[in-house]
């Protein structure tokens, strides 16, 4: 048995509200508020005290999948990102790199919302970025 | 306290020992277990105050067979005698080791606010009600006055389920909270007073008045006044102290007895 209470930091907004991960024998039980953390102080709101529901999901995506004639086909990393490259590049040579845009979260990180912003910029070559909480 | 928790934990006694580390700075509930017995050198036991004893009952339904070892304050206690009561531990399976509530001999302890209770601002003076209040302080209001503080507090809910998800008491699979029928959807505030309400009559005779709902609550909704009006009320007509005893609380359906008769008048 291996009980463990893993301190994180909620990835539903912005905020950075500081939670613990209850994880016994390697499944995430509960989500709960950290007491001290500076930001939230042991309170959370619905999402921040539901985090491990969609971890434990049984519909939670855990492989891409590819469109294909019109049904979602299971496929591997490689194939997905070739794919979605080749798309990128016709897309791009057929209508120009604003055609593209790049839609980032707050559920990621901020170093990971730069590259996304960096990969639009520097490999598609377009200023279409925006962000989820403006949608 | 520390060479008595590794005895346990060396000697079997225990199979986990539930009590908190400090961990990234932050004072957090740790699972000292036998396999890591060094780490039992960081054992502390504050200032933090997190459920322990809710923790154990996770543990408990994954291995039922595991005993368990905790810190337990005097709320903890309270709270594991309401659990023992509910079946959902065993008297034989927790082991506790009794803490003080205060960590330091100035009693310096700025989490409990069965201690120190926030001190209400000017606003709320003056259209709320302030945190852990007596029931007899909120009723030197008039009805009108106190309808009016508490649908004041009730609106500001945003329906976070906190003050359930954090109490270490609810452990019920289906909750009337999340039952349509009794509690429209998709609306905030909830309805109130109606989602308070419901609350509040199931934490008669479960609620320990531990103040970890309060602790949790974003709007500051002074949900201990409200819980322990209802538990007021129980020891009124049952003469029960919830959690101060690890008998049959008078709401239990199950079992062919009826364990606890109300006091005569």
């Amino acid at each position: 048995m291996q009980c463990k209470l893993v301190p994180s930091v909620c990835s539903y907004c912005g905020t950075g509200c500081g939670i613990l991960f209850e994880v016994i024998d390697g499944r995430i039980h509960s989500t709960l508020p950290m007491k001290t953390h500076p930001v939230n102080e042991g309170k959370l709101c619905i999402k921040g005290w539901n985090l491990h529901e969609h971890v434990n999901s049984d519909l939670r995506l855990k492989q891409p999948l590819v469109k294909t004639y019109g049904r979602f086909i299971k496929a591997d990393w490689d194939e997905a990102i070739q794919i979605t490259a080749e798309r990128f590049r016709e897309i791009i040579a057929k209508y120009g790199p604003d055609a593209i845009g790049i839609l980032v979260s707050a559920k990621i990180t901020n170093e990971e919302n730069y590259l996304a912003q960096k990969f639009a910029r520097a490999a598609i070559g377009t200023n279409n970025v925006d962000h989820c909480a403006r949608l | 306290m520390k060479t008595e928790v590794k005895r346990w934990l060396e000697t079997g006694i225990v199979d986990v020992f539930l009590g908190y580390k400090r961990m990234m700075n932050h004072p957090l509930p740790y699972c000292f277990v036998k396999a890591d017995l060094e780490a039992v050198d960081d054992l502390i036991t504050g200032p933090a105050r997190y459920s322990l004893e809710k923790i154990a009952t996770h543990i408990a339904s994954v291995r039922p067979d595991l005993k368990i070892g905790m810190l337990a304050r005097d709320c903890n206690q309270r709270a594991l005698n309401v659990l023992f009561i509910w079946n959902q531990l065993s008297p034989d399976q927790v082991k506790t080791v009794n803490v003080n509530c205060c960590p330091s001999n100035l009693k310096q302890h700025g989490d409990c606010s069965y201690l120190e209770p926030e001190k209400a601002g000017t606003y709320k003076q003056r259209v709320g009600l302030g945190k852990a209040l007596d029931p007899q302080a909120v009723e030197e209001f008039s009805p009108q006055e106190r309808l009016s503080r508490w649908m004041y507090e009730f609106q500001k809910c945003i329906k976070c389920y906190g003050c359930r998800n954090i109490c270490p008491v609810c452990f019920c699979k289906a909750c009337s909270l999340e039952n349509k029928e009794l509690i429209g959807t998709g609306a905030l505030p909830p309805e109130a007073p109606i989602f308070h309400l419901v609350r509040a009559v199931h934490m008669a005779g479960r609620c320990i008045d531990c103040g970890l709902c309060e602790d949790a609550c974003p709007v500051d909704i002074p949900l201990r006044s409200l819980y322990r009006k209802v538990n007021e009320i129980v020891v009124a007509v049952f003469d029960y102290e919830t959690g101060s005893r690890p008998d049959q609380s008078p709401f239990s359906v199950l079992g062919d007895t009826v364990a606890l008769e109300p006091k005569p008048i």
